[in-house]
């Protein structure tokens, strides 16, 4: 009897691993919903495609899903669907957006998790900054992402053509506007162009302008416009006048978004532009004939009164109304990783919020993300409030009417400025 | 049971109530939630206020928008009716390939809105753009012509292009009512004499009064909404040129967050439509 009890201890044994077995393979299958503005963008696509298939394989019961959106339209995307308890689990946004999801209770206090991460200590891998642009109450409600200066991005090789040393960039904006009128060849080819249409980013390119002569936009407590200013009203005049007056800029500056003004420079016909980590990857995609990562090259901005220049800082965003919180905060600390971020600049050129990315030889060896890097000492943010889109479209609209001449460019400003008070003051 | 059966003169209540409760959903729901929302105070407060209709009507960019609105509309409808007009006539006769013709006229109906806007600020780009291009090339203009960022032709491009878009609707209405009016009618006027604009003038005409009332109608309510093609092509600028109620209301919902003061935006635009239908309403009850 003893070769019965022999297969009745197998038969159990077997059942056990049986059991087991299909209790492992039993565990719920989850699906994230991760979305992002890049998944419309090469080369970044492709990067992101990749970083999930990567998680994916770690997390073998973790799915991800993914959601293209446009850069414009993502604050529209999630701010509809976190209104009605459907966003993503994670998402994609810049940190200027931040203040108005924050408001609306759209994105998740992360301290919990944060916490168990080990706390300040975890956060210490990021720059002050950055962390401080994420807290809402005292509390982070989101991750840094891409973290850049804005710099001259520029062709050397018009440079060379027009009889400019591609070695020595300008220092002030008064040598800029010299040097936009050696490069302008109209109507074959302009100097500089500039995003002009009410797209996001425009702030992004114009804000250098102004603050470098001595402006602002408000009050340091953000409850007046001080545009009103002799600095602000001098940073604005110049500016429009690299269109008006000098005609360095191409026709139908206001109807340019920021692809069109990268197109322009992948073919050619302008020989700058303000860009940052992003600019090189994709005017190569757009020309891959132009050699954009031999032929570019990336400077400080020119200084009036100030070296300044716009801070671009992303953010992830976890819902509050995802069903898996546990598995979501994985993904985002994958996406926020050191490994990851190095990998963003590997290959799309995004310099990072995370100080030990950015001092990785990777990093420190390249010639833009060395520009990009040096600058974010000189790096300022625009007001982080709610009523921001509202006053940059306002004074996006003064830009436009003094561009195509509707008014002057001191009646245009002093009717933003008096809008923009308008608006703070309906809101205090 | 019998307490329970339900009288045959009542049965139609059950065949009705799913598209009225369907309707309610879809919209009234929203419509009220709009109401509601526009007589909240801005950032909150106590219930039931006008504020935000005051701030309405003293707020210029409104003032703008609003005025826009009326020429876009109108010279979008009128451009609509003279062209669509004259395409149905001309597709009505017998001339060769017509259903080829018929099929071309009604392709631009097809693009999707935002689609059509891009193709558009892409041939209007002044430097790259086609139609400068072409326009050089002929010898009518000698520089690159800002069609969008002039403020003196942006609004015209625009409607240039809606007029391209939208002249098919109109088309396809009016060519059903040519050809539902009876050839003995043209028969009898020509022996009478009549010359073709006679011909036109009192028999084509009055016969399409009831269509062209019913596009007419249609056509301002399909323009007053119209949103993706302005969007793709200009966003509203330069400045608020060409900003219109319907991207005015987008960009106060979606970008600024100001619900209370879109959704009375939305509300004034709704009160405007509905007084712009009522003749036609009228028109169709009086003929039920």
């Amino acid at each position: 009897m003893d070769w019965i009890r022999k297969i009745s201890w197998a038969v159990l044994f077997l059942g056990v691993m049986i059991r087991s077995s299909s209790l492992a393979g039993a565990q719920e299958k989850v699906t994230l919903r991760f979305s992002d503005w890049h998944l419309t963008e090469s080369p970044w696509d492709k990067t992101l495609a990749d970083a999930m298939a990567i998680f994916e394989k770690r997390h073998p019961h973790i799915k991800v899903a993914l959601e293209p959106v446009s850069y414009k339209d993502k604050e529209t995307k999630y701010t509809v669907e976190s209104a009605a308890g459907k966003a993503p689990d994670v998402f994609h946004v810049h940190a200027f957006s931040l203040p108005m999801f924050f408001d609306k209770g759209f994105a998740m206090d992360l301290t919990p998790f944060i916490e168990k991460e080990g706390g300040n200590k975890f956060l210490e891998a990021w720059y002050p900054l950055c962390i401080k642009l994420v807290m809402h109450k005292g509390k982070v409600h989101a991750m840094p992402g891409d973290y850049m200066s804005m710099v001259l991005v520029y062709n050397t090789e018009l440079f060379k053509a027009a009889g400019l040393d591609p070695k020595k960039p300008p220092k002030t904006w008064e040598e800029f506007l010299e040097y936009n009128l050696k490069l302008t060849k109209a109507p074959e080819k302009w100097g500089f162009a500039v995003l002009g249409a009410k797209d996001p980013g425009f702030e992004l390119r114009f804000s250098p302008f102004l603050w470098s002569f001595g402006g602002d936009y408000l009050t340091p407590d953000n409850k007046r416009s001080v545009l009103d200013s002799k600095e602000a009203r001098e940073a604005f005049q110049y500016f429009i006048e690299l269109y008006t007056k000098y005609k360095v800029m191409p026709p139908g500056v206001t109807s340019m978004n920021a692809q069109d003004v990268r197109t322009q420079l992948a073919h050619r016909k302008i020989a700058w532009e303000i860009g940052s980590g992003w600019t090189a990857p994709i005017v190569n995609a757009i020309n891959p004939e132009l050699k954009a990562f031999e032929v570019l090259d990336a400077a400080p901005l020119p200084v009036k009164k100030n070296r300044v220049t716009t801070i671009w800082l992303s953010s992830w965003i976890m819902s509050p109304h995802t069903k898996h919180p546990k598995e979501a905060w994985e993904l985002l600390k994958f996406i926020t990783s050191k490994e990851m971020e190095l990998n963003w600049f590997v290959n799309n050129r995004v310099t990072s919020s995370r100080k030990d990315v950015n001092q990785e030889p990777q990093v420190q060896g390249d010639k833009f993300a060395k520009v990009i890097a040096s600058q974010l000492l000189y790096g300022k943010v625009v007001p982080q409030i709610p009523q921001w889109p509202e006053i940059i479209d306002a004074f996006t609209t003064a830009v436009q009417e003094a561009f195509t001449e509707m008014k002057t460019p001191e009646k245009a400003l002093a009717d933003a400025h008096e809008r923009i008070n308008g608006i703070l003051a309906r809101r205090r | 049971m019998s307490r329970f059966r339900i009288k045959d003169q009542h049965m139609w209540a059950f065949f009705v109530l799913p598209g009225t409760l369907l309707l309610v959903l879809v919209l009234a729901f929203p419509a009220s939630q709009s109401l509601l929302y526009s007589i909240y105070p801005e950032g909150g407060g106590s219930f039931f206020t006008l504020a935000n209709y005051s701030t309405l009507w003293g707020d210029a960019v409104f003032r703008q928008v609003f005025g826009n609105t009326v020429l876009f509309v109108a010279l979008s409808v009128g451009s609509h009716l003279l062209l669509g007009l004259g395409v149905a006539l001309v597709l009505n006769q017998e001339i060769f390939a017509q259903p080829l013709f018929r099929l071309i006229a009604l392709l631009p109906w097809v693009v999707p809105d935002v689609v059509a806007g891009i193709i558009w600020k892409w041939m209007f780009d002044p430097v790259y753009g086609a139609i400068n291009d072409l326009l050089i090339k002929a010898g009518l203009i000698g520089t690159h012509v800002q069609w969008l960022a002039n403020p003196r032709l942006t609004l015209l491009s625009v409607i240039f292009v809606n007029l391209w878009r939208g002249f098919p609707f109109v088309m396809l209405i009016l060519l059903a009512g040519l050809q539902s009016i009876p050839r003995v009618l043209y028969e009898a006027a020509a022996i009478d004499g009549a010359s073709r604009w006679e011909l036109f003038l009192r028999i084509t005409l009055p016969s399409l009064k009831k269509m062209l009332a019913v596009a007419l109608a249609l056509d301002i309510v399909w323009e007053v909404r119209r949103f993706g093609l302005i969007q793709a092509m200009t966003q509203g600028g330069p400045g608020n040129m060409t900003e219109v109620l319907s991207t005015y209301i987008y960009k106060q919902y979606f970008q600024f967050f100001r619900f209370e003061y879109a959704s009375a935006v939305a509300v004034v635009m709704t009160i405007a439509l509905l007084l712009v239908s009522l003749p036609y309403i009228w028109m169709i009850s009086r003929e039920e």
